[in-house]
This record gives structure tokens, C-alpha cells and sequence, in this order.
């Protein structure tokens, strides 16, 4: 069966018309380099409050080293970063966490000796102000803290309905549910913005399936604006509002996902182009 | 043990108010949520089920009308039950998965006015029904999540619904009470869904007052009280969890556990620990078969003591006792591991169980006991008592319900016939069939069974399903199936014969087990189809079968088998929702699989259709191995037979 077809039965269940606040997050200019190597070469875009982006390209485009630039992990060599009213070079990568920006990796990177809701607890840690021997005594505000946390915890594994594995090993589980749990402790920091590597790489069609109508009900339910990786095109095209597409470092196309389909510059990066 | 007296307390919102009264802050009902037990008094379930009644009544809903439950096993479902009850409307519980159009046929079929659908997936049923589900004025939910803005006038937010019952509550007190005191026993107020093995399901129409007075029948013989944990994992619809989660819930004030989710559902019973359990004969087995599974995983020496101690326990259970070695050995520690350590009694029922798992349960100091009984009789009437090993018998007859074989032959085995005083008061809006299953008064079950010397009925398959081979060898189909599915490697089995020569089979793996053996075993395979395929595979299940055949007469030995490529499925209709095998469908379905069970071949086509979970239908087409059973070619056999 496509895969298409099957993604496209969410689309009938969301409102046609979408809109879109002011931009949060704003890209100028950004170059990155690796030695000789640009990575990024040039890049500007915005990301409005309540979409979903998706950042597509070939692979080598420069798509992961966009998000490391987003969340801190990478120092552009120039170009700036807007967020939160904030106009920094670089993001600082401790003012991304705390200030709402998740993400989940390409390749899951979870606690793999610890249980499904212990990873989830690390997602709350920013949240937690008590220190380190409070937490040892557990008692008073430390406990009541814990509690409060936990609660929150509970609610994104009711969310994800992952209540069967609460207590499993995360190394124990199939690939699929360890991408949801990931999801998951991304989700426990209530971020306002949420930044996902490949939600769907190496997942089979019911996983995609799954995985599609969380990243929808999360954007839907809790107003929370996605910025995502994907390289399968029918969910790409399905689930977002808008694609930015990068080739070499360069972005290509912004719009639309028809008019990105339609961009004869995007066809060629991915169908290639005739040489005379 | 002392009840509410019955001709006071005759329908269950008037047993509600009653425990209401005498023990409000008594547990009546556990839900898990968020993972934490969330208890909710009598006192609570009251004032619930009160909001909700006058939210109803301010819809319009009243007498005469058909109120349907749609969604999990929950505290919002059984509210709505007793609170349509309360307003004089009948309810009807549908089966949580079930399929847009079966959905759709009960609904029109019974007129529902208002539909209790739990979440978005059962609201987009009804939605998506559109014209079909014509009669339906409101469709109330109760979990937000996905509901979003809706474009059908007709949904409605619990909460809301509950708000508005509450602003009515306050402005007349008197008015529940009334509402109360006009119930009446003698109302129908349970329309119940027949398993329907054949068709579509029937709707027997029980009054609240013979559901009540049935409850007491059955609690005499099986005594429970407030002190009592059930966890309510059956299917809602079914009448046994209608007795129990509303039955014995209200009347011997069990408290009534609902899991967090279908997934969950063992470690949830874990940590409750019922004292009374029900569990359908394929649940049992796939705790048996699990078990199997999980010790494959262990240590040597864990494997040892787990051989060990079935063995001992196995034994002793065959000569009437229970092995305290085993039991200190192995099976105090399984009862705890499995939640069982609290249960004080147990039942199976809904179809028949294999031998050695029931010895398997009963060996592990589970009381276990078979019960049997029909929808239309509410449920059960039948039970074991005492503690003699039984494997056979579903026990005597309740006190005061009738059970006759009509027409025995010279063994004595003949149609189950029976009747008691609170039994169904026909199908609704189905005269004919009332008439062709109640004849004079009697229940034509359409099983065929006998007495033994202590008048304990043995039930052994349905009376058309009884076969006779082209040589006049009768055989009942569905007990063969039952020695096969004991092994942890067959999930399901259709026994085929009747008219041919010769017996066969058609054998579905057990994928969770096979799987297992096969990364164990090193054999590569990718999907239920490959490994069904697998050769190995098929010589580890042909020796299951001879295994069976050992313990059959020889006429009756299954000659040729061959293994499915998918699993028998409730949602292709091969199996009913209660997961019996509907053979009228499996016969039609796979003809072409059987014929050549039938012919020399030594593989199977098939060309057929499914229908995926969304509804969806597509070709699938499979090739399929047949084997012979002992190894001797087909020919040989077909002269033999």
C-alpha cells in the first residue's frame, strides 16, 4: 500500500484554513563552515509561531547542521539568530533549553539502562529548582516537586499512550516506541518549540503512521510550532505548512508544500539535471 | 451472605441510591489513569450517574428510548448504563472495535437516540455514518483529546452534559429521587448483543428486575461481598461483565477495577490482586502460553525447576490434591508474578478450554472453575462446585434454572434445552427468531450435551457443529482444536472433515512463540507470512499434531494440514468478537484451501480479500505447503481413509 495514501486520511481531519502568528525564531544570514567545508553557506528563514516546518534537502545539505545551529550545539561563523527577542551570533545553547526549544536526534539518543518514565523525568529537570541535596533528602519542596513533575510526566505518556512501558529498559524496545519516548522527553520540557531529527527514519508504515498523528496532535493540541527533519517526501508534504529546502548548504525553496513541488530548482537537486 | 432484597430494590439505579445511602464512602470502583488508582466512592457514583441522568432527561432521553455504549471499559461507561436506567431509556453496549458498519447496523437496527462513544475513534464511527446512523440526535464523549472544533452539531462534551445535570440537580433536589422511584423492574432495560456466530447479532431484550433476581441466583453460588476485587477486563458488551461490573458490583458491592489500557491490562491486575477473576478460555491459554514463552528466556536451572514443579504439580492434580513441593518450588511465586495470589475464585466461560490448561491453573492453586451459560439466559447457569477434579463439566444447574436434553440418543447426548424465571423476554424486533429459539418456554441453545451419573452437564461442541466424516465417524470439531491450540505453538485451528474421508486441519502459528523459537533457533523470517511458510516450522507444528493424534481414536486423526498465511481475524469476520471460529466464514473463505486439503496437491492457493483495521479491502494472494502428518504420502492415505 503507499504510504501517501495512507497519511493522507489525516489531512481530511484537519481544518483547511491555517494561520500563523508573528515569527519566533529568525535566521539570517547564517554561514557554517567545517574547516574548508561550507555546511551552511548563506541561509535565512523564519519560523512562525504555530507551524510546522520541515527542512528538507538531499543528503549532505546541511539540514542536521541547521537544526545544531537552532538549538546551540553548532557557532555559525557569522549570520544571526533572533529568538525571544534576543539577537545573539550564536545561540547559547543553555538559554535554547531553558527558554523552550526540544529536539530529538537522528540517532535516538536515550538513557538506555533507564526506564521509559525515568528518561522522561530527565525532559523535567530544567523545571526542577531544587538542588542536589534537597533531592537527596526528598522531603518538603523537594518532594512536592517531584510529584508535580511526575504528574506532568503522566500526562505525555497518557499523550503518547505509552503507559505499557513505563517501566521497561528504553534499550529494551523496539526501535519504533524508542523514537516515541524520545518524543516524549522532548515533549516533558513543554517546549514552545520543538526540533525533530528524522522523527520517522528506519520506521515501518504503521510506526509512520503513529508518529505522523502525534507530531500533528502535539502542533494541534498544545499550540507548540515544529521544526522538522524528514526525508520521506508523502509525509513531508502532508504534515507541513511550509518546507525550506537546502541543497550544498543553500536554501533553494521556502513556501509552501505545493510550491515547493512545483519549484523546478527543487526537482532538479533531487532528480538531477541534465548535462549538455 | 444477605442482599439487597430484590422486590424493593429491582433496578440498578435504585440499588445505587440504596448503597449510596448505607455506604457512601465506601470504594466502589477503581480506575487507573495517569498511573495512579483513582477511587471512586458509592457516595460519588451516585451524584455521577445523577448529573449524567438529568443531563439525559434534559436531552430529551426517556422511555422507550435506546441509549448505546461505545468505547473502553470504564467508570463513564457504567455511569451511562445506570444512568439511562434511570431515566426509563434501554441501553445497548457495542463492541469497542468494532467496524464502522457493524456499528452502523446496530445503531439503525435499534434506533439508538443517544450514543455514549468514548474518544474521537468511536466518535468518528458515528460521524462518518452519517445518514445510516439517522436516528441518532447525540453522540456524547467523554476524552477531548483530537475532539477540537466538530462540525456535527449532535457531539457533546461529557462534562458539559454532567454540568448541565448539575445546575438541574440544584434547582429541583426532588427530581433524581422521582426519577428513581419510576423505575421499574419489569422495563426492559438491557438490550444485549448475541455473539452471533452465524449472522448478525440478535438483541435479547433482559428486564432490570430478572437481571437483579438472576445476579442473587448466581451469588448463591458463588458467594462475594464488598470485600471482593475485580479487575474488568472482558469485553463490556458481554453479558458476563454486565453481571459482574454491574451485578455483582452493585448488588454484592464488589469493587470493580478498570485498567489504564488494553496493554497494560497484566500489570494492572497485578497490582489490584483480584479475589474473583473471568477471563475468556484464549486468555487463560495465552497466559499459559506466555508463561511458556518467558521461561524459553531463563536460566538452565530456572528451566529445571519450572519442568520440575509443572511435573509435580501436573501429577498431583491428576490424583486429586495439590503438591506443596510444587508449590513452594514454583507456583506460589508464578501465582505472584501473574497477580493470581489473592484469588479466591475464578471462572472460564464463553466457549470451551483445553484439559491441560485448565490442570495447569488448577495445579498452580488457581480455583479455577467452568461456568456456561448463553446471553439470552443472562449469562450464566451453570457453575462447578466443590473441588473434585472436573475438567469435562460445566457443573449442575443454578438453583432454580431448568437444563434438559431434548431428544438424547443412546448415549444421552442431545440439544441442550433450559429455562429459569428470569431468562430473556425475546430478541427486540425479531419475532421470528424469538419464536424459533423459544419454544414453550424452553431456551434452544443449539449446543449439544449431556448429564453425567452426579448431573453435572457436559457441553461438547454446538449441535451443527458436530461433524460426520464420509464414513459416518462423528467428531466434534472444536475439541480436536482445543488439544491443538493447548500447545504454545498453534494460536488458532479449524478442524475440517465433515462429509470427507478423512480429517485435516488448517493451523494458524502462535506468532509471539514462534517467533521466539525461531531466533532461538536461528531461522530468518520477516512477517507472520514467512514464518508460516518456514519448513521447520511446519515440521515443529506436524509434531505437535501427532502429538494430539495420540491421544485420539484413530478415525478421528487429522491426516493433512497445512499452516495459514495470516491469523484468523475478528475484523475479517472469521472470528466473532468474543474470538470464536465462525466456520460458515472460514469454510467459504479459504474453499480453495480446503479442496486442496481434499486433493493430491502438496501446496494451497489462495486468491481472497481482506479488510484492513481502517476498513480498507484488499487482494491477497498466497501460496501455501500442505503437509502430511507421520510422513506417508497422500495417496497411501486416501485408500487407507
Amino acid at each position: 500500500m503507499a504510504e501517501a495514501e495512507i497519511l493522507q486520511t489525516f489531512e481530511a481531519g484537519q481544518p483547511a484554513e491555517r494561520s500563523f502568528g508573528e515569527p519566533v525564531l529568525a535566521l539570517e544570514n547564517i554561514v557554517l563552515g567545517f574547516g574548508g567545508v561550507k555546511a551552511i553557506d548563506d541561509v535565512s528563514f523564519e519560523v512562525r509561531k504555530g507551524e510546522i516546518l520541515a527542512i528538507i534537502g538531499p543528503n549532505g545539505a546541511g539540514k542536521s547542521s541547521m537544526l545544531n545551529c537552532i538549538n546551540g550545539f553548532y557557532k555559525p561563523r557569522s549570520g544571526s539568530i533572533t529568538f525571544k527577542g534576543r539577537r545573539m551570533p550564536a545561540m547559547d545553547p543553555h538559554f535554547a533549553a531553558s527558554n523552550g526549544i526540544a529536539r530529538t536526534f537522528q540517532n535516538i539518543a536515550l538513557f538506555r539502562g533507564m526506564s521509559t518514565l525515568d528518561n522522561l523525568m530527565t525532559g523535567r529537570v530544567l523545571k526542577m529548582n531544587r538542588g542536589f541535596l534537597w533531592h537527596a533528602i526528598y522531603w518538603g519542596p523537594a518532594q512536592r516537586e517531584e510529584l508535580e513533575n511526575r504528574e506532568f510526566v503522566e500526562r505525555v505518556i497518557d499523550f503518547l499512550e505509552i503507559q505499557a512501558i513505563r517501566r521497561t529498559p528504553v534499550g529494551r524496545l523496539p526501535y519504533g516506541l524508542q523514537k516515541r519516548v524520545e518524543l516524549g522527553r522532548a515533549l516533558a520540557m513543554e517546549p514552545d518549540i520543538l526540533l525533530l531529527d528524522e522523527p520517522m527514519a528506519g520506521m515501518n508504515v504503521e510506526e509512520k503512521q503513529d508518529m505522523s498523528r502525534f507530531i500533528l496532535e502535539v502542533n494541534e493540541e498544545f499550540g507548540t510550532t515544529i521544526v522538522l527533519i524528514e526525508h520521506d517526501m508523502g509525509v513531508v508534504m502532508d504534515i507541513s505548512d511550509r518546507v525550506v529546502v537546502l541543497d550544498y548548504g543553500r536554501k533553494i525553496a521556502d513556501g509552501t508544500p505545493d510550491e515547493v513541488r512545483a519549484n523546478q530548482q527543487v526537482i532538479d537537486a533531487y532528480l538531477g539535471v541534465a548535462h549538455d | 451472605m444477605s442482599y439487597p432484597d430484590p422486590a424493593v430494590y429491582d433496578t440498578l439505579p435504585k440499588l445505587l441510591r440504596h448503597n449510596a445511602q448505607a455506604h457512601p464512602g465506601e470504594v466502589a470502583l477503581r480506575l487507573k489513569e495517569f498511573g495512579i488508582w483513582h477511587e471512586t466512592t458509592w457516595g460519588d457514583y451516585l451524584a455521577k450517574v445523577r448529573r449524567m441522568s438529568l443531563g439525559f432527561r434534559d436531552l430529551g432521553i426517556g422511555a422507550g428510548d435506546v441509549v448505546a455504549m461505545l468505547g473502553d471499559n470504564d467508570i463513564d461507561w457504567i455511569a451511562c448504563e445506570v444512568a439511562a436506567h434511570a431515566v426509563g431509556a434501554m441501553t445497548l453496549g457495542i463492541y469497542r472495535d468494532a467496524l464502522e458498519e457493524e456499528v452502523g447496523y446496530l445503531v439503525d437496527y435499534a434506533g439508538v437516540k443517544a450514543v455514549f462513544a468514548q474518544n474521537q475513534e468511536q466518535v468518528d464511527k458515528l460521524v462518518s455514518l452519517g445518514d445510516k446512523a439517522g436516528t441518532v440526535q447525540h453522540i456524547v464523549y467523554s476524552e477531548t483529546r483530537g475532539m477540537g472544533e466538530q462540525g456535527d452539531p449532535r457531539v457533546l462534551d461529557l462534562a458539559v452534559l454532567e454540568q448541565r445535570g448539575e445546575a438541574l440537580h440544584q434547582a429541583d433536589p426532588a427530581a433524581f429521587d422521582a426519577m428513581v422511584e419510576a423505575t421499574s423492574g419489569d422495563a426492559i432495560a438491557i438490550l444485549c448483543t448475541t455473539s452471533g456466530t452465524t449472522s448478525n447479532p440478535k438483541l435479547a431484550m433482559l428486564s432490570s428486575g430478572r437481571f437483579v433476581r438472576h445476579v442473587i441466583t448466581y451469588l448463591k453460588a458463588d458467594p462475594k461481598d464488598h470485600t471482593d476485587e475485580y479487575v474488568s477486563v472482558l469485553p463490556m458488551p458481554w453479558i458476563m461483565e454486565q453481571i459482574y461490573c454491574l451485578g455483582f458490583g452493585m448488588i454484592a458491592r464488589m469493587t470493580v477495577n478498570f485498567p489504564e489500557s488494553e496493554e497494560t491490562m497484566f500489570a494492572d491486575l497485578r497490582e489490584i490482586g483480584p479475589t474473583f477473576l473471568l477471563l475468556a478460555p484464549r486468555l487463560w491459554e495465552q497466559i499459559a502460553a506466555d508463561m511458556r514463552a518467558r521461561i524459553m528466556d531463563a536460566s538452565a536451572i530456572n528451566q529445571w525447576i519450572f519442568d520440575k514443579g509443572i511435573k509435580l504439580g501436573m501429577k498431583a492434580i491428576e490424583e486429586g490434591r495439590r503438591s506443596g513441593v510444587a508449590d513452594v518450588m514454583l507456583f506460589s511465586a508464578l501465582r505472584d508474578r501473574l497477580g493470581f495470589s489473592r484469588v479466591r475464585s475464578a471462572a472460564t466461560g464463553g466457549s470451551a478450554m483445553g484439559p491441560e490448561t485448565f490442570k495447569l491453573f488448577l495445579a498452580m492453586g488457581v480455583p479455577l472453575k467452568q461456568l456456561y451459560g448463553q446471553t439470552e439466559m443472562l449469562g450464566a447457569y451453570t457453575l462447578q462446585v466443590g473441588n473434585d477434579l472436573d475438567v469435562d463439566t460445566v457443573g449442575p444447574a443454578f438453583e432454580g434454572c431448568d437444563v434438559k436434553i431434548l431428544n438424547p440418543d443412546v448415549e444421552g447426548v442431545g440439544e441442550i434445552v433450559t429455562r429459569h424465571d428470569n431468562m430473556f423476554l425475546g430478541y427486540f424486533r425479531n419475532e421470528e427468531a424469538t419464536k424459533a429459539d423459544l419454544r414453550d418456554g424452553w431456551m434452544h441453545t443449539g449446543d449439544a450435551g449431556y448429564f453425567d451419573a452426579k448431573m453435572r452437564l457436559i457441553v461438547i461442541d454446538r449441535l451443527k457443529d458436530i461433524a460426520e466424516t464420509a464414513g459416518g465417524v462423528r467428531f466434534s470439531p472444536q475439541y480436536i482444536e482445543n488439544k491443538l491450540k493447548f500447545s504454545p505453538y498453534v494460536g488458532e485451528a479449524v478442524i475440517l472433515g465433515s462429509g470427507r474421508e478423512y480429517l485435516t486441519a488448517i493451523i494458524c502459528v502462535r506468532f509471539s512463540i514462534v517467533a521466539k523459537w525461531a531466533e532461538k533457533n536461528r531461522i530468518g523470517f520477516t512477517s507472520y507470512t514467512g514464518l508460516s511458510a518456514e519448513p521447520r516450522v511446519y515440521d515443529l507444528i506436524g509434531k505437535e499434531v501427532e502429538r494430539v493424534n495420540a491421544s485420539l481414536p484413530e478415525k478421528q486423526r487429522i491426516r493433512r494440514f497445512l499452516l495459514l498465511y495470516k491469523e484468523l481475524d475478528a475484523d475479517d469476520g472469521e472470528l466473532t468478537r468474543t474470538r470464536k471460529v465462525r466456520r460458515g466464514v472460514v469454510g467459504e473463505r479459504y474453499g480453495q484451501l480446503i479442496d486442496s486439503l481434499y486433493a493430491d496437491a502438496e501446496s494451497a492457493h489462495l486468491d481472497t480479500e481482506v479488510t484492513f483495521e481502517d476498513g480498507r479491502k484488499g487482494r491477497v494472494q498466497a501460496d501455501m505447503r500442505i503437509m502430511e502428518v507421520g510422513g506417508a504420502p497422500a495417496a497411501e492415505l486416501k485408500k487407507a481413509g
